[in-house]
């Protein structure tokens, strides 16, 4: 008893001894790990840009079983990849209209994780929405490597559609609606969508369609939001030739523009425009519409969520 | 272990000790699944739980709306996984520790037979995963049912591809028991590492053995295609985290499959560990 007691009292200490080296070991790492950050120089933009060096093929004859996982890896680096870049230009830009961004890592990624799980539907939708403005022949090439692995999935149809209808390709688009609407479980609109895309294709109403039934569909939020956007774009543009049509009537009468969208206010209620206070025509995501006095003309604001482009 | 044989064969009073071999592998089987569970094997639960709960909370931020797909792609990958080190690194050690302690000196002195031993430790071992695999398959339910708020038609649709993966992980087993009756843990590791790996390749054997000009190769890639484990049978994650099931005939063909290969193996084991000399 006695030996055991002095044995804990000659311990403790060792104890105490070990905990502070822990402790202090631990910030002094810490600390010693920030100093070096600190002094390493900036990354090279250009190693972010590298070819992948690994095909998809050889990523999923490396898989072992674990194919899902490395696709699902894939398919976040190329939200990653896309999120970042998107970071860096100013807020507002839509996902479909992202060439700026030089994005050139994005098709190999999105490739990569196709092969490795070819059923893995998601990056085909999001190769058809944002690959477009990058490189449209991938985004072609990446659809239709879809449609060959997966026969009995309709929507790519409806997303390789998309994609030549954004070309004015409307001929092709229209075959393409044509040939999903042959598919078990289709919707009807999909054959509508083939008339009206070989009879109006450079519509309004034809992308509004679109939009609509890609709104309806898609499991991408992100390509959900971007559908949802262009929709307001379409009202938006209907509503400002709207308004215009207003501006033009007052400066025939008048012989000038409206100062103030008051002067205005009750012939655009009447036209059935929501109207707030101050008078302005608000837009269909609710933000007043600018006035452009010395051009008679109407605009959207800068911080409406309408799109722009 | 042999006071723990012992002891089961002297409770069961109606056997005498040269009783019924059931009795004498289940007396093992128990007690290498006791020894895997004293040795904390089972500790790697809470790791995948930890995992698997982070992912829960956390890939909805990062997925892009695929959650579901990535829990399962996640947890059964994971299973598979960690299945796979308990195969080989538990597996290795089954029989080189009773050789190491001397025990299995004991053992053979009672009536026990080899093939009896090395079935019982596979047995254990083999119950061990279940069990672990049966908890991890919970888990992805549950963290399944967390992400999708509700009910979701894949906490069902997982269970044939966690059977694969259970039937997987019992070949590798009993190839980690085979090498280990004749040579040491280590290369007894790396060789059911490597056969783990090229069973993943199995269709690149069999195109090699058809596209070889050398007919010499050829035979020796369909020898290999034929000999070693075709693991991509068991491979049904994928497929899982979108929904999709297996046929039952698939199911059926794989399990006898891999019930005729273990049996191949552990007599093969059988057969090796018999020439060793215990006495």
């Amino acid at each position: 008893m006695i030996s055991a007691q002095q044995d804990s009292n000659t311990v403790r200490p060792w104890r105490y001894g070990l905990i502070a080296v822990i402790v202090l070991g631990t910030s002094f790492s810490v600390l010693l790990s920030k100093s070096i950050d600190a002094r390493r120089p900036p990354l090279d933009n250009s190693a972010e840009e590298e070819r992948l060096y690994v095909t998809g093929n050889s990523a999923r004859r490396m898989s072992l079983g674990f194919s899902g996982l490395i696709a699902d890896w894939y398919w976040m680096r190329s939200l990653q990849y896309v999120g970042n870049k998107i970071l860096s230009v100013p807020a507002g830009v839509q996902i479909d209209d992202l060439g700026q961004l030089n994005l050139k890592l994005l098709a190999p990624l999105l490739d990569t994780a196709t092969t490795v799980d070819p059923q893995f539907l998601e990056p085909y939708e999001y190769a058809a929405v944002v690959l477009p403005a990058v490189n449209v022949d991938e985004a072609i090439r990446i659809t239709r490597k879809g449609i060959e692995a997966n026969p009995a999935a309709w929507r790519l149809y409806q997303q390789l559609g998309y994609i030549y209808w954004q070309q004015g390709r409307f001929q092709d688009a229209a075959n393409a609606y044509d040939r999903g609407a042959t598919i078990p479980g289709a919707p009807p609109w999909m054959q509508a969508m083939k008339a009206r895309m070989a009879a109006e294709g450079g519509s309004r109403e034809t992308a509004r369609e679109i939009y609509l039934r890609m709104y309806e569909q898609a499991a991408d939020g992100q390509v959900k939001e971007m559908a949802r956007r262009r929709l307001l774009q379409l009202d938006s543009f209907e509503q400002r030739e709207a308004i215009r049509k207003v501006l033009s009537a007052f400066h025939q009468h008048f012989g000038r523009c409206p100062v103030a969208w008051k002067d205005i206010a009750g012939v655009l209620r009447n036209t059935g425009f929501t109207v707030n206070e101050s008078g302005a025509p608000v837009d269909p995501a609710g933000t007043p519409y600018v006035l452009l006095t010395s051009t008679c003309d109407v605009d959207l604001d800068p911080d409406s969520e309408v799109p722009y482009k | 272990m042999d006071v723990i044989v012992e002891s089961s064969l002297t409770s069961d009073q109606k056997h005498s000790k040269r009783g019924s071999p059931a009795i004498r592998i289940s007396a093992i089987a128990r007690n290498a699944f006791r020894e895997a569970v004293r040795d904390r094997v089972l500790y790697n639960l809470v790791l995948f739980v930890l995992m698997l709960t982070g992912a829960a909370i956390f890939i909805g931020e990062l997925s892009g709306g695929q959650e579901r797909k990535i829990i399962v792609d996640l947890g059964l990958s994971a299973m598979l996984l960690f299945g796979v080190f308990i195969s080989i690194f538990v597996g290795v050690g089954l029989v080189y520790k009773e050789i190491e302690r001397r025990t299995v000196y004991a053992i053979f002195s009672k009536p026990v037979g080899r093939g009896e031993f090395l079935l019982g430790k596979y047995l254990g071992l083999c119950l061990t995963l279940l069990v672990n695999v049966l908890i991890m398959g919970a888990g992805v339910s549950l963290a399944l049912i967390y992400v999708s708020h509700g009910w979701d038609s894949l906490v069902l649709n997982i269970w044939p591809a966690i059977l694969l993966t259970y039937l997987e992980l019992m070949m590798i087993t009993a190839i980690a028991l085979l090498f280990s009756s004749f040579s040491s843990p280590a290369l007894s590791a790396l060789l059911t590492f490597f056969v783990f790996i090229i069973g993943h390749f199995s269709a690149d054997l069999k195109s090699l053995s058809t596209t070889l000009p050398n007919a010499s190769a050829r035979w020796l890639f369909a020898a290999l295609y034929y000999l070693l484990p075709n693991l991509a049978n068991f491979s049904y994650i994928t497929p899982a985290a979108h929904g999709n099931t297996p046929a039952f005939s698939h199911v059926v063909m794989t399990s006898v499959y891999a019930t005729a290969y273990i049996g191949v193996v552990l007599a093969s084991a059988t057969m090796i560990f018999s020439q060793r000399n215990f006495k």
